[in-house]
């Protein structure tokens, strides 16, 4: 009889690696009933992981980690990371009426680098400033969130003080696109299709693309409960190598086109097809009615170990949670990632496997001439930041 | 109703009919100050206007992402809350999560003081799902109804059957074939669809 396992996701392009595992039978290859459960905000799904009824769930990065640490007002949940699910597509969108304010206020900056554009929002904030008019209105879709840490990122590097200068809101990713479009915020981080979507249809104008910021930042992450996970081994080596296996196959770009036509269905992302292709053929439009640019990093479900979970990614997360004041500054990160992204487990699930690991379970982040950059792709922050913090 | 718990109980529910059952039971049991409001974008500051010391919202909406933001320390926040998980009774979490309810209440309240609330609020939920399940029930009995009807009068047109002969004969095929009648009722009217 197959395993069963109950795995919930959210709507977004980078629920692609279990979705293909079920569609594409990697799931049943390794012996899994693979039951999909598809939710609307990633407060449920934590809490459905946490109390049993999902084993397993597609996470933000962040939310182990905010769950190991009694974070969110909940009690300690032990969630462990046994891989991450790709790297994600987030971009920051702006209404089309503040994207004309940026091009006026700064056309030199909105010129590129697009990791630089915050330049512009920082003058615009300004003129509000001494006109008296109110803060602008930005969205991310959670606070243990990488959209949260890439948004304040990139502005804080412009000179803008994301807690003082606007008002960071939280909206759960399919709500978004509304959002932007009845005005209730001027501009919002999150995954793809909702950038898209929002170019699409003339609401929006992506300004900074994930890459632009940081092309390793980490995205989306498998969670298991703690005691599960030592409870069935097997099971979880079984899990790791079916959504490794659909990974591998959603990363060809000759399966992409299929992909999106896969996620677009209702049951899964349930959003229209040209909007998913043009993210996932790494062919983006970035400004309504204008050409798509050339992106084929845009989407990377495999290659540069984009689903290795590494210490040094966790460990970045947990460095934006000190920076932002949302853990005490003396949190011991170095001891506790470890316990939630778990390399330890990847090795073990696909020993033996033709999958490239790393030697190291960690790297120094962000330098330009690491060594291993063939194995890792491009690895860059828009301020050529080195992030360095050894296990 | 002897007791009159001073709490401000706020319900967010899309479901206006949920709401309603939900914020009838608080008030029958003697919490009168129960306010509720459907989806909203300025939900944070609505809640604020409002000051609930306890929210009643069903787990999967939406919206409890933006109450998670409330979490945090945030200037923009006077009253911190936190979510409602009494460690001392893991059934009652099971409950709650299998019947949708998560709750949030202000710092500092005791959990005593709040149990019997969240209580309520599952079993009003679960009194809801008992209610929308009766009425689907209801609704595909109508409709089963609806197709027998219809397949008796194709059979009275088209083969000049009295309307009693007609259900005898949806009836007989249906024991035969060991199916229910509305099953043999749709089967004829596609087969007649199908003829035109």
């Amino acid at each position: 009889m197959a395993n069963k396992v109950r795995l919930g996701f959210v709507p977004l392009v980078d629920c692609a690696i279990p979705v293909v595992a079920r569609a594409m039978g990697f799931a049943q290859q390794e012996n899994i009933d693979l039951e999909l459960v598809r939710e609307m905000s990633w407060a449920a799904i934590r809490d459905k992981l946490s109390f049993g009824m999902f084993e397993a769930a597609h996470l933000l990065a962040g939310i182990p980690i905010a769950a190991r640490l009694g974070l969110g007002g909940l009690p300690v949940q032990n969630i462990v990371v046994p891989m991450a699910l790709g790297r994600g597509g987030n971009a920051i969108t702006v209404s089309t009426q503040l994207y004309q304010r940026m091009l006026e206020a700064d056309p030199n900056a909105m010129l590129g680098p697009r990791g630089r554009s915050a330049r512009a929002l920082k003058k615009v904030i300004d003129e509000d400033k001494a006109e008296g008019r109110p803060i602008l209105s930005l969205a991310t879709v959670f606070p243990f969130s990488s959209h949260n840490y890439e948004l304040r990122y990139w502005m804080a590097a412009a000179g803008i003080d994301p807690d003082m200068d606007v008002n960071i809101g939280v909206i759960a990713p399919p709500r978004m696109f509304d959002s932007l479009r009845n005005g209730w915020v001027d501009g919002y981080c999150v995954g793809e299709p909702w950038n898209q979507r929002a170019v699409f249809h003339g609401d929006g104008v992506i300004v900074a693309l994930k890459d632009d910021i940081w092309s390793r930042s980490p995205e989306k992450v498998l969670g298991l409960r703690e005691d599960w996970a030592q409870s069935n081994p097997e099971l979880v080596s079984a899990l790791v190598r079916a959504l490794v296996r659909a990974a591998e196959w959603a990363d060809q770009p000759g399966s992409r086109v299929e992909l999106a036509h896969i996620l677009s269905e209702e049951a899964n992302v349930g959003a229209p097809f040209e909007v998913l292709k043009a993210s996932l053929s790494g062919k983006p439009v970035l400004r309504p009615g204008e050409p798509p640019i050339d992106l084929p990093d845009r989407h990377v479900f495999y290659r540069y170990t984009a689903t290795f979970p590494w210490l040094s990614q966790g460990r970045w997360i947990g460095e934006q949670m000190k920076r932002w004041r949302q853990i005490p500054q003396d949190t011991d990160l170095k001891a506790v990632i470890p316990d939630v992204f778990r390399p330890d487990l990847y090795r073990t699930a696909v020993a033996g496997l033709d999958v490239l690991v790393p030697q190291d379970d960690w790297r120094v982040e962000g330098a330009a001439d690491a060594p291993d950059r063939s194995l890792v792709g491009m690895d860059q922050f828009l301020d050529d930041t080195i992030f360095k913090a050894e296990f | 109703m002897v007791k009159l718990e001073e709490f401000n109980i706020l319900v967010i529910d899309e479901n206006p009919d949920r709401a309603a059952i939900v914020e009838r039971g608080l008030v029958e049991s003697g919490y009168t100050r129960v306010a509720r409001i459907g989806t909203s974008h300025n939900l944070v500051e609505r809640i604020q206007a409002l000051a609930p010391d306890i929210i009643i919202i069903d787990l999967e909406n939406p919206d409890r992402d933006t109450l998670e933001q409330m979490f945090q320390v945030s200037r923009a926040i006077a009253r911190p809350i936190a979510m409602f998980v009494d460690q001392s009774d893991a059934s009652m979490i099971h409950e709650a999560v299998s019947a949708g309810v998560s709750a949030y209440v202000v710092d500092g309240l005791r959990q005593d003081r709040i149990r019997p609330i969240v209580e309520m609020a599952i079993s009003r939920f679960n009194v809801f799902d008992q209610l929308r399940r009766e009425r689907d029930e209801a609704q595909a009995k109508l409709n089963e109804r609806k197709l027998i009807e219809r397949a008796k009068g194709i059979l009275m047109k088209e083969k000049g059957l009295s309307e009693e002969d007609s259900y005898a004969l949806l009836r007989k095929n249906a024991m035969k074939q060991n199916r229910k009648i509305y099953e043999i009722a749709q089967s004829v009217i596609t087969a007649f669809q199908l003829e035109f």
